[in-house]
């Protein structure tokens, strides 16, 4: 193992990344926009260019870098819960049991929308929370709570809710399309009610996971020793599994599964700079935002006007850097 | 009872209803309220069946906005695309400044509520399920652009064509069975729920999934066999795609027992024509009524 990256090298670099690629996501559209557009919308705020500056493209490069933080930082909390670098955000059945919940509302044919938000995000974030607490009663049930079980029983449960979906797509052949489009990931639809509501649970979460990082960091040695040290383990364990949940199920039900990012992005943050979770999850979180505004930016310039679901992007892209990385760094 | 007179009235007038002489305020089928100030000057639509829908009533010059689908009739080329019928993009649709942006079913229903929310004036037709309906979207676009003379026209001289058909097809005594192949893989084809299926009632066949409660369905192969159609129709972009599905149908060892197989008898029906919830559904009508019955047409329709 290299020695790791410094960390004030890394947050630099991704600060400059994240300017240019917000630059970048503000300028490049499939409305043709120049540098001076902008410039004349700044100083004589043109309505149509505010519309298309702000309310597109600045709220959609802030979606999706709320929804990568959100889904990087749930990746960290969950690779460090349960000692696995395989661990992502959707491994205990967070994501089949949201999908199952939107794609049932598509066969159901709900298309309200109560107080500024889709029935169908209301329903994904219901049912990827309710699976999870399913799993984790039930993985309970038993005197002692083993993390495997949890594991097990997680991707076990996913699999039956993915089962479900699969279900009602053959039934209801007709909402296919729509429902691929969700599956698959998508930012497209941001607007600033689903950035008011996730930017608070993030930054909630990102709070909770810094100031438990210590006893984080104590996990790795395992349950035994990290109570022995003082660390009370069930309640630090408890909380960082709700919090994993939360940010998983939050970003599904507004951007649909984004696959990828949860499990690349902490891992190579980690091989970066080493594994104190005190600096993982806020630069895990920064990482995974950049990374997911640039992501998007692809997705919605490659074909432009036809925009690609950003799910095959962030595999596209992730998965070269993050075996460049395995191979630079181990 | 006057009250319950001009109730009943208003009733009937259903989506129609009008609130003071000039600006007309009409419901689309998700239930929002729409008012016109004046005729629309910049439409973007966003499914191929309004796009020849509009074209019909002359208002391709108003057209500042299709699909990639929307390809008839030819002079559509010139006009700006905004994208495919669930991934329209919202900029491009923006910088047009539509005053009139007309939606259909099949549009991803999360793009035409973020639309609303940006301020574009956002019209949602459902497509019907009969032939008539297509002359009830007809009217109601005839009417959300301030040109219901003309769409009265387009309408009645569908309805003669349709009612010039009916006096052709006079009594026929044969009604025969007929698969009518939809493209995509398998054996899909238009259940009781579908408009096809009206349109093969009205050109005196009898289709084979009629009974199925279902707009679009995919059949098996079992079903093909025990239906036994005595026709099969098959709807293809081109010749070239015709005569593939056509050589499949011919090839599979284990259709053979179907009749329509046996004798050959496989007809190409043009899939734009049929497929599109607007005028030229009438040339589909035709096309199919000829195929069924040509000895009604001797001379031609």
């Amino acid at each position: 193992m290299k020695t790791p990256l410094k960390k004030p090298v890394l947050l630099l670099a991704l600060l400059a990344l994240l300017a240019l690629t917000i630059g970048l996501s503000l300028l490049i559209g499939p409305a043709p926009t120049s540098g001076r557009d902008l410039w004349n919308f700044l100083v004589q705020g043109d309505k149509t260019y505010a519309t298309i500056f702000l309310d597109l493209r600045l709220c959609r490069v802030i979606l999706a870098f709320l929804v990568g933080a959100c889904l990087s930082l749930s990746g960290a909390i969950l690779q460090g819960y349960f000692q696995n670098p395989l661990a992502d955000p959707f491994v205990v059945g967070v994501s089949s049991g949201a999908s199952f919940g939107a794609v049932l509302c598509l066969a159901l044919g709900f298309q309200t929308v109560v107080l500024g938000v889709p029935v169908q995000s209301l329903f994904a974030f219901a049912t990827g929370f309710a699976l999870v607490i399913a799993v984790y009663l039930l993985s309970q049930r038993k005197t002692v709570f083993k993390v495997e079980t949890l594991l097990l029983t997680g991707i076990s449960a996913g699999a039956l809710a993915s089962s479900f979906t699969s279900f009602l797509l053959f039934l209801r052949s007709d909402s296919f399309e729509q429902a691929v489009f969700w599956l698959l990931g998508s930012v497209q639809l941001a607007d600033w009610r689903q950035v008011i509501t996730i930017a608070p649970q993030f930054l909630a979460c990102l709070f909770l996971a810094q100031w438990l990082a210590k006893d984080m960091n104590l996990l790795v040695f395992g349950d035994e020793a990290a109570r022995s040290l003082g660390s009370p383990v069930e309640r630090v364990r408890k909380a960082y599994l709700a919090a994993a949940t939360l940010l998983a199920a939050v970003s599904v039900s507004v951007a649909g599964i984004i696959g990828f990012v949860g499990l690349v992005v902490p891992h190579g943050v980690r091989l970066l700079i080493g594994p104190d979770h005190r600096y993982l999850f806020a630069l895990s979180s920064l990482a995974g935002g950049v990374f997911l505004v640039a992501c998007d930016l692809l997705a919605r310039t490659l074909l432009s006007p036809t925009e690609l679901p950003i799910g095959i992007i962030t595999a596209a892209l992730g998965a070269p850097i993050f075996i460049y990385l395995l191979h630079k760094r181990t | 009872m006057p009250a319950l007179c001009l109730w009943l009235a208003l009733l009937c007038a259903g989506p129609w209803m009008a609130a003071g002489k000039q600006e007309a305020v009409l419901y689309d089928d998700l239930g929002h309220s729409f008012s016109l100030a004046g005729p629309p000057r910049r439409i973007v639509s966003l499914a191929p069946d309004i796009t020849e829908i509009l074209f019909a009533l002359n208002l391709g010059p108003r057209i500042v906005g299709v699909t990639r689908y929307c390809d008839y009739p030819p002079e559509v080329g010139r006009i700006e695309k905004v994208g495919g019928l669930v991934d329209p993009s919202l900029e491009k649709i923006q910088v047009l400044h539509p005053d009139l942006v007309i939606a259909f079913r099949g549009n991803s229903i999360g793009i035409v509520n973020r639309l609303r929310s940006l301020g574009s004036p956002v019209f949602v037709l459902n497509s019907g399920t009969s032939l008539a309906g297509v002359l009830e979207v007809i009217k109601r676009i005839g009417r959300l652009t301030f040109q219901p003379e003309s769409a009265g026209r387009l309408c009645r001289e569908l309805e003669d064509r349709r009612r010039g058909l009916e006096l052709a097809l006079g009594n026929v005594g044969n009604t025969p069975r007929i698969f009518l192949s939809v493209p995509g893989q398998g054996f899909w084809t238009c259940g009781a729920q579908g408009y096809l299926n009206d349109l093969i009632i009205q050109a005196r066949g009898v289709n084979i999934a009629g009974g199925i409660r279902r707009r679009w369905l995919n059949l098996t192969r079992e079903q093909l066999v025990r239906e036994n159609p005595e026709v099969i129709i098959v709807m293809a972009k081109n010749l070239e795609a015709f005569r593939s599905m056509r050589d499949r149908l011919l090839s599979d060892a284990r259709l053979k027992a179907v009749g329509a197989i046996r004798t050959r008898n496989i007809r190409f029906l043009d899939e734009d024509s049929a497929s599109r919830f607007g005028p030229r559904l009438f040339q589909a009508l035709e096309d199919v009524a000829r195929i069924l019955h040509p000895e009604r047409f001797p001379g031609g329709l």
